[in-house]
Order: structure tokens, then sequence, then C-alpha cells
């Protein structure tokens, strides 16, 4: 086992469950207008914190590999600017929109859809970045570059569908929207299926038996919430952003031991010695306060929100 | 390839800067409001702190991004400078830097979100200093980091040197927080960026006191300037203080980089301070000279020291020697800023109402510029200064920057889209100040 892979994996699992959970709130918003305050009372607080755990994902890859950070600068920067720019508009949009009145042709409405099609496209950069991660589709580690025609292969179409299928399949969920009920466990099935079918397409090696432990919760989420005497268990938000963490969280053996398509072994390039260290002390130290103030939001939150009215 | 390399993260950590000076100068400000509107029972600061609020949730939202290009964009443009950082104390910095991001943003969500869920005012006041602690923390931590680069330390620097920037050993990760320049450079650094900060988030209620017609918004912006003017004083006269402290550590820390500031051709002693001249074939031409300040400026004293001069260094070393004009018009720019902050600070001391003297406010606007040139240029002069080093007498610019063709066409892209997204930023501060006047208690 390494510690700190574990680590970084674990912020890695809280910042793209928050990353999925804003992709849904956005289809949401594009698809459903009329219902936003359902989306908008979750995604509203929730999108500034997402932020936080993806500079905790990179702060923290920074430390863990630091005789990757060339290669990955090589290889993923135009794609790696081309999230930043997404990521400003995304984060720039969803503030301009929260507060603001409306006045002439810009208003709330127009800032929410710019925001949900930043988070869209985001989404997708993310996707193929992962998939070519796990798959290592189109990256050449020899000549350090990454072509996206050598990446578009049956398994990375397969995992960015398989993957968007299972956001869309699991949105009703999460914002709890009854009258789509009976599409949310077929929609979850197939795209469990075209996920594991995409890991099997990139290397058969990819598929152990862990694979069971993120199949059968997905599936629980979906089967909890199709009878209404159970949906209130995975309705509940707090649960439902837990239990998809743990889901990505346990995804894991898809980037270790080995990652880019079984190319890389993660423990040869893992950070060792006295850095080693002061990744675990700081992390102990991060944590707690990360723990202290989660309690103290928890205890606010508890009360209900109540913003600064005017 | 690389002269662009350069200037892309100049310029994107020139618009970041902007947008983090008035971020922290507004969290200031909403606390000192609250807290004000709670001990003088004032509604007027009361709707002050609460129309801020949502102005300090764009200000994060966009900062923050800003923040996560930056972070991202160093490892993209400068990754042997980061495979660096990552095997060295430095590190832990960056992530000292996301502990107090976590403390910022969940203290915002609970003050700005849960404003009416608090038993006490003060329990809620307490609240936005975690916010206040977050933010100046964050700045903190990433100035330390560029201390760090100004003078390395905690690991073996000619083993790693020798090796062809191959190995790194002797490695202590805690020796990064205290540099030998760090307590100077985190001082004269935080003073300044609030002193910038609330500068012109000043001007933004200078303009609006002069422009209103309505007694009841012109009452909640002289507040606003009442407090924004305390703070430009209290900062600009500590930014004197810790600037003269940081160029007595260049003095010993980074000679060289001190002599080209200066435009010390040669050493000597009992030097002039020299403004606005040039070095043309080995001498300091033109300008004005004010004969023994520089020690006296430096260390207190005068005259006795050796000051350096660059002739003391291989001509390859030496920095653009911009850097002796950037660092004048930031020396007179804060000095002539200064002057303005001092009238304002006697008209209150003679009972005058300098925050409500529509004269000083319109001087406040230029005023405002000025200060937000004079915080750019002393980030310049910093990092030009330092040039060719990224980190100083270890590995050059050259050395630790990624120069593939790859990024020239997303560079642009990125250039252009600050180019709108920070003037949408300003402009937005506004519209949500403004469009939440109506439901104003004031």
């Amino acid at each position: 086992m390494n510690g700190i892979f574990e680590v970084n994996y674990a912020a890695f699992s809280v910042f793209a469950a928050l990353l999925v959970t804003e992709i849904m709130g956005a289809v949401g918003l594009l698809i459903a207008w009329p219902s936003r305050s359902k989306v908008l009372d979750y995604i509203v607080p929730v999108w500034e914190v997402t932020g936080t755990f993806g500079a905790l994902w990179v702060v923290t890859g920074d430390f863990a590999y630091p005789g990757l950070l060339v290669p990955v600068s090589e290889i993923f920067t135009p794609l790696l600017i081309i999230f930043l720019i997404l990521w400003v508009a995304r984060s720039a949009s969803i503030a301009f929109a929260e507060f603001i009145t409306k006045r002439g042709w810009l208003g709330e409405k127009q800032l929410f859809k710019s925001y949900a099609v930043a988070t869209l496209v985001l989404g997708l950069v993310v996707l193929v970045l992962l998939s070519a991660l796990v798959g290592g589709q189109g990256v050449s580690l020899a000549s350090g570059s990454f072509s996206i025609i050598s990446w578009a292969t049956a398994g990375s179409v397969v995992f960015v569908v398989g993957t968007l299928l299972l956001a869309v399949g699991l949105a009703p969920v999460l914002f709890d929207l009854s009258a789509l009920r009976n599409l949310v466990l077929p929609l979850t099935a197939l795209g469990v299926v075209l996920s594991v079918l995409s890991y099997w397409l990139m290397s058969s090696g990819l598929l152990t038996p862990w694979m069971s432990v993120p199949v059968l919760l997905t599936l629980v989420i979906a089967a909890l919430y199709a009878w209404p005497r159970t949906s209130k268990i995975v309705t509940n938000k707090a649960v439902f952003l837990a239990v998809l963490s743990v889901i990505i969280f346990s995804l894991q053996s898809l980037v270790y031991p080995k990652a880019v398509g079984q190319a890389l072994p993660i423990d040869a390039v893992t950070t060792t010695g006295a850095m080693a260290d002061a990744f675990f002390s700081m992390t102990v130290v991060g944590g707690l306060l990360l723990a202290l103030m989660l309690s103290l939001y928890v205890m606010v939150a508890a009360r209900g929100p109540n913003g600064p009215s005017l | 390839m690389l002269t662009f390399v350069r200037f892309l993260f100049a310029f994107t950590i020139g618009s970041h800067i902007l947008l983090v000076s008035t971020s922290i100068a507004l969290i200031l400000l909403i606390s000192i409001s609250e807290f004000l509107a709670i001990r003088m029972h004032d509604p007027v600061y009361e709707a002050l702190a609460r129309r801020l609020s949502r102005v300090f949730v764009i200000s994060f939202g966009v900062g923050t991004a800003s923040g996560i290009v930056m972070a991202v964009e160093l490892v993209g443009l400068f990754p042997s400078f980061m495979t660096l950082v990552a095997s060295t104390g430095a590190m832990v910095l960056l992530y000292a830097e996301i502990s107090a991001f976590f403390l910022e943003v969940l203290a915002l969500v609970l003050y700005v979100y849960y404003w009416n869920s608090f038993r006490g005012r003060f329990s809620h006041w307490a609240v936005s200093v975690f916010v206040v602690v977050g933010t100046l923390a964050s700045a903190v931590f990433i100035t330390m980091l560029n201390a760090w680069m100004n003078t390395p330390n905690g690991f073996d620097i000619s083993a790693f040197v020798s090796s062809g920037f191959k190995t790194v050993t002797g490695v202590e990760p805690f020796a990064a927080f205290l540099t030998v320049s760090t307590v100077s450079q985190v001082f004269h650094v935080l003073v300044t960026t609030l002193f910038a900060g609330s500068m012109v988030i000043g001007a933004y209620f200078a303009y609006w006191f002069v422009r209103s017609r309505d007694a009841g918004d012109k009452a909640m912006y002289s507040r606003a300037l009442k407090i924004l003017g305390a703070i430009a004083i209290v900062t600009i006269i500590l930014a004197g203080i810790s600037g003269s402290e940081e160029m007595g550590n260049l003095l010993v820390n980074q000679p060289l980089k001190y002599a080209a500031l200066d435009g010390n051709t040669v050493p000597g002693t009992n030097l002039p301070d020299r403004f606005f001249g040039s070095i043309v074939n080995g001498s300091y031409v033109g300008g004005i000279s004010i004969p023994g300040m520089q020690a006296l400026l430096a260390k207190f004293e005068t005259g006795t020291s050796m000051l350096p001069g660059l002739s003391q260094f291989p001509a390859n070393t030496w920095p653009p020697l911009l850097v002796s004009t950037t660092f004048n018009v930031m020396t007179v720019g804060g000095l002539a800023v200064g002057l303005f902050l001092f009238v304002f600070f006697i008209s209150f001391v003679r009972k005058g109402r300098p925050y409500e003297s529509r004269r000083l406010l319109y001087i406040w606007i230029p005023a405002a510029v000025l200060a937000m040139l004079v915080y750019q240029l002393g980030w310049a002069t910093d990092e030009v200064g330092r040039q060719p080093w990224i980190v100083y007498n270890v590995m050059t610019v050259a050395q630790a920057a990624n120069t593939s063709d790859a990024l020239l066409v997303p560079g642009v892209i990125i250039v252009l889209f600050y180019l709108a997204v920070v003037p949408a930023t300003f402009y937005f501060y506004s519209r949500v100040f403004q469009g939440s006047k109506k439901e104003a208690p004031a």
C-alpha cells in the first residue's frame, strides 16, 4: 500500500464526486430551467468547495510525484490550458450569476446557463484526461506527447459515454426528481455496463475483483431510489456525495499500481524520505483543520441556510 | 518561445494580483464594518457588510479560479522549477496554502450563506475573522514561496547544481518556512497588498460618493472611505518601514539585485540615491541624485558601509537594468500616494471630514490608479530583479521553462480570456453591490 497515493487519490475522489454532481446540476439547468431551484439550492454553496478540493488534488499530486511534472507538462499542457480557461469561465459565470439582478439582456438565467455549458465542456475535457491516464490511449511517454486522434479509440469513447450516462442516470437521485424515477435504474445500469466495457477495451488487466465494489454501490444507489420508501436515504445530499466519493475511491485499481495503460508504476515515481514524512505531517495538520471547520459547518448548517438578506 | 512563456506568466500573475489585492482589502473592510455595526448599533455599517459580502463571493470565486490557473500554469510553463519545488520544502508551503484555502472557503460559506443562523452577532462576526485569517494566510504562504525563490534553502544546493538538476539531497522540508528573506518580504508584501487593495476599493466609493445625490448612499460610502482611509494610512507607513527593511535584506542576501535597483555601477561608500537616470557605458548618467541617502534608507546609517555595485558580478548574471526605472517609479509613486494620504490624515486630525471632501475624493481616484501601478511595479521589480534566475543562484528561467510551440495558441487564448474576465469581474462587483441597494436598510 502506498499511503501518499491513497491521500492524493482520496483528494481526487472527493473532487471528482463534487465535479460529477456539478455536471449533474449543469444538465438540469440546461434541460429543466423551471425546476432550477432544486439544483441551485445544492450547487450554489458547493461550487466553491469543488475548486478547493481540485486545488488540493493538484497540490498533493505535485507533492506526491515530483518526477512526473516534466512529462505531465510535455504531454498534457495544451489540454490543461483548455481546462483552465473553462475553469475560470465556470467559476466566474456562477459567481456573477449568484447575486445579480436582471438589467437589460444579462441576468441570472444567461449566466447560470453559461456556467452549465462551461461545466459540461469542462467535464468532457476531464474525462478525456482521465481516460488517457487510465488506458494510456493517445499518450506517448517516450516522446512526451498527446494525440487526440490516437486517443479516440473504442475504449476511450465508451469510457466518456459510460461516465456521462452514469451522471445523467444518477442526477434525478441527487436532485430528487421523482418524475424521472423510472429512468434511474435502467440508465445507471447501462452506464455501469458501458463503463466496465470501456475498462476491458482499454486493457483486460484493469478488471480486477475490486471492480465489483463500485459496480455494486452504484447499482444500490439507483435501486434504493426506485422505491419511494428507501429513496430518502440516497436523496440526502451528504449521503449521496459520500457514497459517490467512496465509489470513485474504490476505482483506484484503474491507476494503481500502474497507470497510463499499465506503463507507469506509481510506487516508482512517488516521493520518499524526508519529503514523504513532511507530506504525512502536513496531511494530518491540514486534515485536523479541515475536520474542525467541517464540524463547525455541520453545526451551523443544521440550523438551515440563511444568506445575507438585505 | 521563452519570451512568450515569461510574458504569459507575468501577465497571469499581474492579473491575478489585481484580483487578490482587492479581495484581501475587501474582506478586511467587511469584517471591520460588521464589527462596527455591532459595537455602534449602526445599520449603515451592517448594510455595508452585507452588501459587500455578496461582492466578496465573486471576488473569491474568480480569484480562486485564477489561483488554480497559476498553480497549473507553473507546472505547464516551468516544469523543471516545479520539480525542484516538489522535491524540497517549498512544496510544503504550497500544501500549507491549501489548508489556509480550506479555512477561507468553509468560513466564507458559513459567513455568507448562514448569516442569520448564528445565535450571537459576535459569533457571526468571528467567522469573518476566520475568512480574513484564511485569506491572509494564503497570501503569506505564497509570498514565503517567493522568498524561497529569492533566497533558497533546505536542500544541498551545490550537489543539486553539480548533478545537473538530477539529484536533490539534504532536504529539510520545513526550512522553507523561514529563509533569510522571509520575514521582511512577507511583511512588505502583506502591507503593500492591503495598501493597494484599499486604495482601489476606496476609489470606487469615492467615485460613487461624489456622484450620488442620495443621503443614505452617501452615508454608506463615507463610512467605507473612513475605514479604507485608515487602512491605507497605516499600511503606507508600514510599507515605507518594510520597504527599507527589504532593501537592507537585499543588501546582504541579494547584493546584485540591490546594485541593479539602485543603479550602482561600481561598489562604494556614501553612494547617492539616484532617480530616473540610466546606465550608459558602465556609468549612471542623468536623473536626480541625493547624496549619501542609500545607506541611510537601507541601513539607517550614513555613508560608512560599503555598498555593492554591478561591476562585482559577471555581466551575464545582471538583471535587465530597466529594474532601476521600475524601482524609481515605484518609490516616487509610493511617496506621492503617501503625501496624499498625509493630507487626508491631517484633515482628519483637524476635525475635518476628508472622506466626504469632494476635492480629496477626486484626487483619491488617480491616487488609487497610482497605488495599483506602484504595487504591480513592486512585483515586477522583485521578479525582473532576480533575472536570469527563477531560483536565485540555482536555476535560471531558461533552464526551468517549457518552450514547446504547442503552448502558443492556448497561451494567447488565456491572455485574451483574462483581458475579458478581469474587467468583467470589476463590472460585476459594482453591479452586484449597486443591485442590492434598494433592499438595504440604510
